[in-house]
């Protein structure tokens, strides 16, 4: 009998005990296999969709990485995706709805950096954390920087120093520039001259050109261009425009008398339409993915391509790397938080990290939480089937271009002082 | 001189964009959407067709067609039903076009920029006064005059043209003399939707072909119907020439504000005579 008793309560001790532990850790296991959900704005109509579309391919694909391979603190990820039709205003309406009906964990998203400043002036407002992941102005971390938004691409600061840079090595001494009259436009050829004075003091501005965004008539600017006297000039138009440019220019024999640099002519989304009318010789950034010194330098640079070719049935870009690294980025920072909640993400972002991707390593840094990956500069050249490639590709790393963390802080106190 | 080429392929649009506005008394906001279809038809015929010096012609002529075809059941499927409603529907229906054309395009096209090598031909350039001058604009100089003679004798040395003239005119009146009304006005939107495909299917190897060239154009080509005189044809072809030279020469004098330029043109042509330059006042 004794034993029986000793049995029993044996027994429904150790039921108590897992009825507990069931009831503690049951709607918890349940919770935690909630996915977190993060509302993701851009422009998915219209005629940012070159970009947005491989970018959306590269985020899916790391989600699903992921995802596969159990979530991050055990819970999936989910992107909510909202269309911006490249305007703030919309942007800002589609991230009230994510954040008031949808509940989203985090904002991110942005081709336009239009949007992706009012984005991040909302979230400011009602302490959401917003991961801006594919538009690069500066000021997004910088100037209008604050804790509640983290840059998880590359910004317009250090491709465009790492192409001063490349620049100060030509032996040119005249300097002429077309750039969008917008932001944009205004904001790279101001890094661009600023930098390449301060590597090399005795460059000179010959002639500035400042056709409006999506002026369809370059000849005017391409008179201009040609008979400013210049050694080299670089543009900052891009897409349509700067195919409209290069188709127009090319007659006149522009690229051959001045020497040209572009922000974006190396990307294939002006490269491949533009086929045997590319500017040969034109020194320009880019993902040159397919060039066999990148392979080299980066091993699984190759392996990942394939991954990618087989979901999107086409060759990366350089957004759809940004896409992929983004959600590793935002996925990096939970579980450096061992937690969803804002505030212990943003003190995992605010100590900086570093990840490898196939194509280097990605820095986040710190103090303004904004990417700092690698940069890479090359020449446009034929490839042997007669298609343009970016080649003779030469790779710095943000870290050694980058304005540093006082420089960001001076400019954050400049414009605090502007809004007094 | 390429303030000349960029006023002859305004002047394609817009004069169909007037053509059909004379005629329909309707403001057609697709059109800029017509010379996007345009020039993406000549991508896509420049690829399908053989590697050959002809192709390109062949394509010039195929792409308006393929507009045409588009215009005519657009005509038939929708404006028809709408002609007799205010005109405030009439633009939301046209506007409504430029996006469902725009989502299509987009569909069929996919999101990629696009871009029609010049003829081979054409790829260089010629010397004018000392200076090089691409050869490409000198077809668009001489093509475009072409195609304004031919509207000319259309329009002045046919029974046809002389229908749409009255039509322009008064419409009860030429219904009431017998004309089907209906049929001119699927003609008219047909031949407006062809000049705007052809428009945009001669400036497809000039600039690339990408998403959102639709608004671009629909915006100059209505300042230039506008200045010209809606339903204007001769006020078309000045005011296109006019618009393309200021753009041109506007940047080079005053670069800052060559873009209000326009505008303030318009502005006083719509102040001074708010019929255009050679339009009609309304009666």
């Amino acid at each position: 009998m004794p034993r029986r008793i000793h049995y029993g309560t044996r027994a429904l001790a150790i039921l108590t005990g897992l009825a507990v532990a069931l009831a503690a850790v049951g709607p918890a296991a349940a919770q935690s296999k909630a996915p977190i959900r993060i509302g993701e704005i851009n422009s998915y109509s219209g005629l940012a969709t070159v970009y947005t579309f491989p970018y959306k391919e590269g985020l899916l694909m790391a989600a699903k990485e992921i995802n596969d391979a159990g979530g991050v603190l055990g819970r999936p990820i989910e992107f909510i995706f909202r269309d911006d039709k490249l305007k703030p205003d919309e942007a800002v309406k589609a991230a009230r709805e994510l954040v008031g009906q949808e509940k989203v964990d985090f904002l991110a998203g942005c081709i336009s950096s239009g949007v992706g400043l009012a984005i991040s002036a909302y979230a400011k407002d009602v302490k959401t954390l917003y991961f801006a992941t594919h538009c690069q102005t500066s000021r997004l971390t910088w100037d209008d920087g604050h804790r509640y938004v983290a840059h998880t691409t590359n910004n317009v600061n250090q491709y465009v120093r790492a192409l001063a840079k490349k620049a100060a090595a030509l032996p040119y001494k005249k300097w002429a520039h077309i750039s969008p009259d917008y932001e944009y436009g205004h904001n790279v050829w101001e890094e661009f001259i600023a930098y390449l004075k301060q590597l090399k003091p005795d460059v000179q501005v010959s002639q500035e050109n400042w056709p409006k965004l999506g002026e369809t008539d370059h000849s005017p600017y391409i008179t201009a261009l040609l008979q400013s006297g210049a050694d080299a000039f670089i543009s900052s138009v891009w897409g349509a425009q700067e195919i409209a440019f290069v188709k127009q220019a090319r007659p006149f024999g522009l690229f051959e008398k001045v020497r040209f640099l572009s922000a974006s002519v190396g990307n294939p989304d002006e490269l491949d339409p533009l086929g045997k009318e590319a500017p040969i010789g034109a020194v320009a950034p880019g993902f040159a993915w397919y060039d066999d010194g990148m392979q080299k330098r980066h091993p699984k640079l190759a392996e990942w391509v394939k991954k990618y070719e087989a979901r999107a049935k086409k060759g990366p870009t350089l957004g759809a790397s940004w896409g992929y690294a983004s959600a590793y980025i935002i996925v990096e920072a939970i579980k450096r938080a061992k937690s969803a909640e804002t505030d212990k993400v943003i003190t995992a972002l605010s100590e900086g990290y570093e990840m490898d991707f196939p194509w280097g390593k990605v820095v986040m840094r710190g103090c303004d939480q904004q990417a700092v990956p690698p940069q890479w500069v090359g020449v446009v050249k034929m490839n042997p089937q007669g298609k343009p490639v970016l080649a003779d590709i030469e790779e710095t790393h943000g870290r050694d271009v980058i304005k540093s963390c006082d420089e960001v802080a001076k400019l954050r106190a400049a414009a605090a002082d502007k809004k007094k | 001189m390429s303030g000349l080429s960029v006023g002859m392929f305004l002047f394609l649009v817009s004069v169909g964009m007037s053509l059909i506005f004379g005629v329909t008394r309707i403001v057609n906001l697709a059109h800029g959407s017509f010379y996007m279809v345009g020039a993406y038809l000549m991508v896509t015929l420049v690829e399908v067709l053989p590697d050959r010096p002809w192709a390109f012609w062949v394509a010039l002529l195929l792409a308006p067609l393929g507009v045409a075809m588009l215009g005519g059941v657009i005509e038939i499927g929708l404006l028809r039903l709408i002609y007799r409603r205010d005109p405030l529907m009439q633009l939301i229906l046209t506007f409504g076009l430029i996006l469902v054309i725009g989502t299509l395009v987009l569909l069929a096209w996919g999101p990629d920029n696009k871009s029609v090598p010049r003829p081979a031909a054409l790829a260089g350039s010629v010397r004018v006064f000392g200076q090089p001058f691409p050869s490409y604009y000198v077809l668009v100089l001489g093509l475009a005059p072409l195609v304004a003679l031919a509207l000319w004798l259309v329009f002045y040395r046919t029974r046809w043209g002389m229908l749409i003239r009255a039509a322009t005119v008064d419409r009860e009146m030429l219904g009431a003399l017998g004309v089907n009304v209906a049929a001119l006005y699927t003609q008219v939107f047909v031949f407006g939707s062809a000049l705007a495909g052809l428009g945009g299917a001669l400036a497809a190897p000039t600039v690339a072909v990408a998403l959102g060239m639709d608004g671009d154009v629909l915006t100059t080509a209505f300042v230039v119907v506008v200045i010209g005189g809606l339903g204007s044809f001769a006020g078309s072809f000045i005011s296109a020439l006019l618009v393309g030279l200021l753009q041109s020469f506007g940047i080079l004098v005053f670069p800052a504000v060559s873009i209000v330029l326009l505008f303030a043109i318009m502005a006083v042509v719509l102040i001074v005579r708010p019929w255009g330059l050679l339009g009609r006042p309304e009666q």
